[in-house]
């Protein structure tokens, strides 16, 4: 008997304004079992549907959603069924939730034992037991000092520290299910490796069943034993998870694998065209939903409903003989020593800060001694924990910051002290991408208007700015229908590439990319992968700011290894890859989540046995 | 733009057209020369009180001038300060605003100590020691409101700014090659203009409460001027014979203010959800 089963259940969202509401399914007929102790990853695109999923499990959907048939059972009990009471009883008790966003999870202005102790009384057990209940839940989750952390405030610990105080809560009640929501979305490589193994722990140790959810097919590998894929509402493929990596039946599942860039070695990419339909779309939609983007459909693939098929291993697809035969589409960049004239030398730049008030102001290194150069038409890639100094360095190169000590050498002029001439410099030879695109983009401006900015800038007439737009939105791959909408009625994937286009039209000879394609989906990050690989051709240089190694493994030639503010490693990717010189560069190496079918990594954490 | 057919949005604005109709029209709808005494006609009670007539919908005042002609022209009195007061604190305050949260640094930092020194004074004890520098009249009346209002729109809106300000789009823009100012008046001030008609709608409410406080004390528009803090005054000492002397300006202000409140509460929403949703 399984702990949870979900037995055809059907999610609908109602859509579009006015009278002409419809009802989007936003899971169609989702069906899941999960025995005791078991770890079933939930992997698929963001708007698959894995977060409903968890959701509606909680009784938590929102506005406009609703269940509209099927069963979820818990422990032999329906819980569609049972009053909202029973189930919030039921919920941090005997299923908790471990959130994807940890410090907006936390309320900010109560301490971590406030909030533990409020949970501990929701669960029944006697005030005089919190402190000493509360200090050994977070020494189990490897935090250290706990005494003096129960003091804290969520905005006084990281983000990893923050998603431990939660994984300690939903631990505290010994739950037999946890839904973790893309739990270590919002951290750091290395902080992600240690969360997840802690949790995996944990996970063995008490015996609990996990729902994992997340996007990731490489982080689902490493620690699930069964995964069901998920694309547009439905599941596609289901198995243990070894079966599933080493032998997918659904093309989707095959493709989402080949999107991945590999650690090991450069590859070619899958590049999926275009990408998940929309809720609007999927009120429409009939037949196989992947369908028009599969590689290998054929006749009556759209026209019929296919289902899921199979016992242990289950798959919705007409051809699944033919999924081991898909290969990437796109083909490994290749790979360029430079030997073209220096575009930027940066010597013994740095950067420091004062924080705090008026008076006990101190300095904060940001950035020190930072020296390289980069060659025409190089890609750069730069590597390093979260602020280890990255965007720092980004941010003096393109001039938006000054440094406090060293030099900028831009197309052969010193641009350090950012005064006029140095910003005509600037503006003739570089431009930035920024990272997260609803900042980036003005949500008043029409895409249109967007893209043709650095034209706006230069006074030049409307027809030149339209006709620019036009083809630049071509080149990058959109609509060019697109540009009288607003960037909120764009997708992630569109944004970006907006993103990239404005940059672009004011032809540099260099970009500076801050973290353009974390976040985004794997099949829309290889298809931005490929863009840039396409931009290379062009003999544009990139500066190409990622925490994600393996894309700047298949994306740069040369690579900078930061951490706290200074660059520990610098050369050619091959080499710093193969054989990293630095401990830094190793750590980070052995942390990123490993390719599928590679061995798993060596533990770095050992869980005391319980006591008692 | 359904947004802004939203009940609070049409009420309020309905409220505040029909009290700018008022005053503009104010030769055409007032039953009688607000100035006119009829002494003979003192006190008399509104139309559809006890001995009331429909000669005089409101009644008289203790001189015998029609109050319902009276009220029309106060609402002359009470519109050109709301909206000249509005707009000159407006106009100040999103200046220093825009320099403060943009530029940053010292210009910022002497900006808002400024703010605060300002602020510490209370503001009706402030408007009335400048009344009395100043001495009656209407245009001190609208200075008075603007020097003592400026820093409400100052400290709001350079928070915004300041939010706006750091936004990659604006970054974006200066590194595309806009100059300062069209960084500051393309990308940062769109952004803020709903909160800032929000704020002079409640300020246009603000400032006919002023005026009205003003002129109540006898530090307002002047005698030869109609106001309705004038009529308050003068309506109090009658409040038994006449009571319509009194409650007529008193629900007069209180429409007003009212209107503009929801005005401008309306048109927040309506242009903060028009450009982040689909
Ligand atoms: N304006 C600032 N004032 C004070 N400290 C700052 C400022 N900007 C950055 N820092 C500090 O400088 C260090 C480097 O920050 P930076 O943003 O360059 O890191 P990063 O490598 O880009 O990190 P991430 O991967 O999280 O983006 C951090 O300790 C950060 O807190
Ligand atoms: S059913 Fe057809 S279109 Fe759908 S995944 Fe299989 S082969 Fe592709
Ligand atoms: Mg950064």
């Amino acid at each position: 008997m399984s702990l949870l089963t979900v037995e055809n259940l059907t999610v609908t969202a109602r859509v579009g304004q006015g009278g002409v509401a419809r009802l989007a399914p936003v899971l169609r007929g989702v069906g899941l079992a999960l025995d005791k102790g078991e770890v079933l990853g939930i992997v698929g695109e963001s708007g698959a549907g894995k977060s409903m999923l968890g959701r509606a499990i909680a009784g938590y959907l929102p506005p406009g959603f609703s269940v509209a048939g099927g069963r979820v059972d818990f422990n032999r009990r329906n819980l569609l069924a049972i009053t909202a009471e029973a189930r919030r009883a039921m919920l941090g008790r005997e299923i908790a939730f471990i959130p994807q966003e940890p410090l907006s999870a936390l309320n900010p202005v109560r301490t971590v034992f406030s909030q533990l102790g409020e949970h501990y009384t929701h669960l029944g057990i006697p005030r005089r037991e919190h402190r000493a209940r509360a200090i050994e839940a977070l020494a189990e989750v490897q935090l250290p000092d706990p005494e003096s952390l129960l003091r804290r405030f969520p905005h006084q610990l990281s983000g990893g520290m923050c998603q431990r105080v939660l994984i300690a809560m939903a631990f505290a009640s010994r739950p037999r299910l946890i839904v973790a929501d893309e739990p270590t979305t919002a951290l750091d490589v290395s902080v992600q490796a240690r969360i997840l193994e802690l949790m995996a722990a944990l996970q063995r140790r008490a015996g609990t069943a996990v729902l994992f959810i997340t996007h990731d097919l490489r982080l689902a590998a490493g620690i699930c034993d069964r995964l069901a894929v998920l694309y547009a509402g439905a599941v596609v493929e289901e198995g243990g998870a070894a079966s599933v990596l080493s032998r997918p039946l659904h093309p989707y599942t095959r493709a989402l694998e080949l999107a991945n860039p590999a650690l090991s070695a450069r590859r070619g990419l899958m590049v999926l065209p275009d990408h998940m339909p929309g809720l609007a779309a999927l009120a429409e939609a009939t037949g196989c939903r992947f369908a028009p983007r599969c590689p290998v459909r054929s006749h009556g693939c759209a026209e019929r409903e296919i289902p899921l098929i199979g016992d242990d291993r289950r798959v919705a697809c007409q051809y699944p003989e033919r999924t081991l035969g898909i290969t990437p589409s796109a083909p490994a960049p290749p790979h360029r020593a430079g030997t073209g004239e220096a575009l930027l030398s940066v010597e013994g730049l740095g950067r420091r800060f004062r924080v705090g008030g008026m008076f006990r102001r101190h300095g904060v290194t940001a950035l020190e001694d930072a020296s390289f150069t980069l060659r025409e038409g190089e890609f750069l890639g730069v590597v390093g924990e979260s602020g280890s100094g990255k965007s720092t360095l980004a941010r003096l190169i393109v001039g938006l910051d000054r440094p406090t000590t060293g030099r900028i050498i831009l197309a052969g002029a010193d641009v350090t002290k950012g005064d006029a001439a140095a910003r005509q410099i600037r503006l003739a030879n570089l431009q930035m991408v920024f990272q997260n695109p609803s900042s980036a983009l003005n949500p008043r401006r029409r895409v249109g208007s967007i893209v043709a900015q650095a034209l706006e800038a230069a006074h030049r007439p409307t027809v030149e700015r339209e006709a620019v737009a036009a083809e630049l939105m071509r080149a990058m791959g959109l609509d060019p229908a697109l540009v009288s909408r607003l960037p909120a009625q764009l997708s992630g994937g569109q944004r970006q590439r907006v993103n990239i286009a404005r940059a672009l039209a004011a032809r540099p000879r260099l970009l500076v990319a801050d973290e353009i394609v974390s976040g985004l989906d794997v099949s829309i990050q290889a298809q931005l992968l490929a863009l840039l690989a396409r931009l290379r051709a062009g003999g544009i240089a990139l500066v190409f700011i990622s925490h994600d190694l393996a894309v700047v493994r298949h994306l740069c030639d040369r690579v900078i290894v930061m951490q706290q503010g200074r660059i520990v490693e610098q050369g050619e990717t091959e080499r710093v890859f193969a054989s990293p010189q630095a401990d830094y560069t190793r750590e980070l190496l052995a942390a990123a989540p490993p390719d599928i079918g590679a061995p798993a990594p060596t533990r770095l954490l050992a869980i005391p046995p319980p006591a008692g | 733009m359904s947004k802004l057919l939203h009940p609070r949005f049409v009420i309020g604005t309905s409220l505040v057209l029909a009290v700018l109709l008022a005053a503009i029209f104010a030769p055409l709808l007032a039953p009688y020369n607000p100035a006119h005494q009829d002494l003979l006609a003192t006190l008399a009670p509104a139309a559809w009180q006890h001995g009331g007539s429909v000669a005089h919908l409101l009644g008289t005042d203790s001189l015998g001038r029609d109050v319902l002609s009276r009220l029309i022209y106060g609402a002359r009195a009470a519109m050109l300060v709301a909206v000249a007061a509005a707009t000159g604190a407006a106009l100040i305050g999103s200046l220093l605003a825009l320099a403060g949260g943009y530029l940053g640094g010292w210009v910022d930092w002497s900006i808002g100590r400024a703010v605060d020194v300002w602020m510490s004074f209370p503001p009706v004890i402030l408007s009335l020691i400048l009344m009395t520098g100043l001495g009656t009249g209407l245009f001190n009346v609208i200075l008075a409101i603007v020097l003592v209002d400026w820093t409400r729109f100052c400290r709001v809106l350079r928070a915004e700014v300041l939010v706006v300000t750091h936004r990659d789009h604006v970054a974006a823009a200066r590194l595309l090659g806009f100059s300062h100012l069209r960084t500051v008046l393309l990308e940062v001030l769109p952004a803020v203009l709903p909160l800032l008609f929000t704020l002079f709608a409640l300020e246009m409410g603000i400032a006919v409460v002023v005026e009205a406080i003003l002129s109540f004390v006898g530090l307002g528009v002047g005698a030869n001027q109609i106001a309705w803090g004038q009529m308050i005054a003068d309506g109090r000492q009658a409040v038994f014979e006449a009571p319509w002397n009194l409650l007529a300006p008193v629900l007069a202000i209180f429409a007003t203010v009212a209107g503009c409140n929801l005005a401008g509460d309306g048109l927040r929403r309506a242009l903060d959800l028009d450009t982040t949703r689909a």
